[in-house]
């Protein structure tokens, strides 16, 4: 047993280092098709995200929170 | 290894280094310098210069050779201690290789040696790093890197010109960015920058498609730190839009400061975008914007401090602070319209202070009011506050403006 939670903290570590953010070369002569680049990564975004939807866990806890102090005071 | 196999390996690289000048093989050319390569022909050559006392010797007796003595003598020097794992000394030599083979390719009326030179390029950044890591483990100073970038501009200004070869100059600027990036010293890229940027002699789009990704990357990144996010915005989109799609490390790379800087113009990331990239440390972020859940965003800023303090975009990410309080007012404010419709748009302090408190964090009335001001000042909230009553009055139309891709008021 004694030796699990080392396994895991030295997973940490590793991943803690992963990188400082320095860019991989492309090969000096690496071409690639205009086509394919970046199309599906460039669809990953959502910019009309923020609605009038209250009907999430959280807005329904907080409803509930808002109601009850509503109620005590 | 016998000396004769020695003295016919090193007389073959000769006669290939001449070759390649003579017939301006630039592919053969470049080969010959790729020392960080390991390529077997390199390392057996690093062989056959430990066993061969006076290499020099045999470059200087042919006119062939010994016209090219200045780069020859010293690549040799850097080969044969880079087999040795003597990283300093094959830095050192490599540099005075470096240094001459800038003097002849300015000679060189076309582009042909312009491979070579992005092997030199690249292979005088990578060695003065292995450099550096020598003299810090023997308690010296690592200085070799900071050269390495002074050797560098000196191949940028020859490759600012008017002719042919200026189609390289943006593969330099790319290593003197990552040479200022892991020195910490990112504002000497700015004369770079400008040259590349305003120069007339520079046309973007006649740069190979890869420097330009890179170069994106990296400005974009100066941008993020400049708090520029517009103009980070554009430039980390152009890199993740023109990026190889079969090079995920580097897409990862660039998500990993894109969706910061999206995130401060009010555009989520989709879940299977950070779970596809491995970049889950921003999934809470999202949610706590989602829901107005400013515990669960200084959760996730904490779980994940180190990572985002190395990236440089832990600042940006506290700053979304503002956009949490305004999802949490806006929900408060819909879930009183729900209730009570002709009084929604008066919101009592008491209930921010309230549904503060639930998300355990402890706020009076006073620093919520400080919070509200700040909101309304930034155009994320439009009202006005009826102050002795504690209420903040909300605008009828559009009282929670959407950022739409623009950056909150500073």
């Amino acid at each position: 047993m004694a030796t699990e939670p080392k396994a895991v903290t030295e997973d940490v570590k590793i991943d803690l280092f992963e990188d400082d953010d320095e860019f991989e070369e492309f090969e000096i002569n690496e071409e690639w098709d205009d086509k394919e680049e970046g199309k599906e990564v460039t669809q990953q975004w959502e910019d009309d995200w923020d609605d009038d939807d209250v009907s999430d866990d959280f807005s329904l806890q907080l409803k509930r929170e808002l109601e009850s102090n509503t109620n005590k005071n | 290894m016998s000396m004769g196999e020695a003295h016919r390996r090193i007389t073959e690289y000769l006669n290939r280094f001449s070759d390649a000048i003579s017939s301006q093989d630039g592919a053969t050319f470049k080969s010959l310098f790729a020392l960080s390569s390991n390529s077997p022909f390199l390392l057996s050559l690093g062989d056959a210069l430990n066993l061969f006392q006076d290499p020099n010797r045999l470059i200087k007796q042919s006119d062939n050779y010994s016209q090219f003595a200045d780069i020859l003598v010293p690549l040799f020097r850097s080969l044969l201690n880079y087999r040795q794992n003597n990283l300093l000394e094959a830095y050192n030599a490599f540099e005075k290789t470096a240094n001459a083979f800038i003097q002849e390719f300015r000679n060189w009326e076309s582009a042909w040696a312009l491979e070579a030179l992005y092997v030199i390029v690249y292979d005088i950044r990578v060695l003065a790093e292995k450099a550096d890591k020598e003299l810090a483990s023997n308690g010296k100073s690592p200085e070799k890197l900071k050269g390495a970038g002074s050797v560098l501009m000196k191949f940028f200004g020859t490759l600012a010109g008017k002719g042919s070869k200026r189609v390289g100059a943006l593969y330099v600027t790319c290593q003197l960015f990552k040479i200022y990036f892991k020195l910490g010293t990112v504002h000497l890229c700015r004369s770079v920058i400008r040259s590349i940027e305003t120069a007339r002699i520079f046309d973007f789009e006649e740069f190979p498609k890869r420097d330009k990704v890179t170069y994106m990357y990296y400005t974009g990144r100066l941008e993020v730190f400049n708090e520029n996010f517009p103009a980070a915005d554009y430039k980390l989109s152009y890199a993740l839009k023109h990026c190889n799609p079969q090079s995920e490390a580097n897409i990862r790379m660039i998500l990993k400061h894109l969706i910061p800087v999206k995130l401060s113009i009010g555009i989520l990331p989709k879940n299977s975008l950070l779970e596809k990239y491995n970049l889950l440390e921003y999934s809470k972020i999202v949610q706590a914007l989602r829901r107005g859940d400013l515990r669960l965003l200084r959760c996730a800023l904490q779980d994940h401090e180190d990572r985002f303090l190395r990236s440089g975009v832990y600042l940006v990410l506290e700053k979304l602070e503002l956009q949490v309080y305004q999802r949490l007012v806006k929900k408060i404010y819909i879930i009183q319209k729900q209730k009570d419709p002709g009084r929604a748009h008066q919101v009592k302090l008491e209930v921010i202070v309230k549904a503060l408190k639930w998300l355990e964090i402890d706020m009076d009335v006073d620093e919520v009011e400080c919070i509200v001001a700040i909101l309304i000042y930034k155009n994320l909230m439009k009202g006005y506050f009826a102050h002795k009553s504690k209420v903040v009055v909300l605008s009828k139309q559009d009282p929670f403006p959407k950022l739409n891709g623009k950056p909150v008021n500073s």
